[in-house]
């Protein structure tokens, strides 16, 4: 081994690219896209007694590509909803919320959510930039601890 | 030839630890520099034994000198 670097993500992309890493983990966590951001606003706002708890998503920027700020998805699983926001600064947010569920039980959904979102982006962002640099994937697995491990070559003159 | 070898771990959390292999000096350091273009930004990183070996290339040059010397 000649370096061993460890990186901190920073998500800085544009809704698309965000929505195609919100749907990679929501598949893997078993959520489904259910109604649209305004259908959503409108229900949470009649349903009364229902927790809710935001978790900011860590260095991260939606790149804006129109004026709309409030770009959002709604995903649910079972009695737990979550939506994935563009703030009004620009960065993305999970919110997760549903009746009969503590603040403390919908922060952790949230922020696996986020962690599974970050992960997701990242790993297509890696996955799409060793294709472009022309490494042959060797291996690649997921291990036990949720980690994604891939093992990449090529040769040089 | 020089085979490049890169192993690349995506924790759960999405923070990325990467080994390079098999590339050296300035070599080296254009991948890590373009893998941290792509991820984000360095927490930390750890030069091995190997990134301060010349290149091949290098050392080769460097032997036919000493042959030259030594007739």
């Amino acid at each position: 081994m000649s370096t061993v670097l460890i990186l901190a993500p920073v998500i800085i992309a544009n809704w698309p690219a965000i929505m195609v890493a919100v749907a990679g983990a929501a598949s893997a966590l078993g959520f489904t896209v259910t109604k649209t951001a305004q259908e959503q606003k409108q229900q949470v706002e009649v349903e009364q007694g229902v927790q809710s708890v935001e978790v900011e998503v860590a260095d991260s920027e939606v790149l804006a590509q129109s004026l709309a700020t409030d770009q959002q998805i709604v995903l649910t699983k079972g009695s737990i909803k979550i939506c994935v926001k563009r703030d009004e600064r620009g960065r993305c947010s999970v919110c997760a919320t549903g009746k009969g569920h503590s603040k403390v039980e919908l922060k952790q959904i949230a922020q696996e959510f986020t962690q599974k979102l970050t992960q997701c982006f990242v790993y297509d962002r890696v996955m799409r930039e060793l294709k472009n640099k022309n490494f042959n994937i060797v291996n690649e697995e997921v291990m036990e601890d949720e980690s994604i491990r891939i093992h990449v070559r090529r040769w040089v003159d | 030839m020089a085979q490049h070898d890169v192993d690349i771990t995506i924790s759960k959390s999405g923070e990325v630890e990467v080994h390079i292999k098999g590339a050296k000096g300035k070599g080296c350091l254009e991948y890590a520099k373009w893998l941290t273009k792509v991820v984000g930004k360095v927490k930390d990183q750890q030069m091995t034994s190997e990134f301060y070996e010349p290149d091949v290339k290098a050392r080769i040059n460097l032997q036919q000198d000493l042959k030259v010397e030594d007739d």
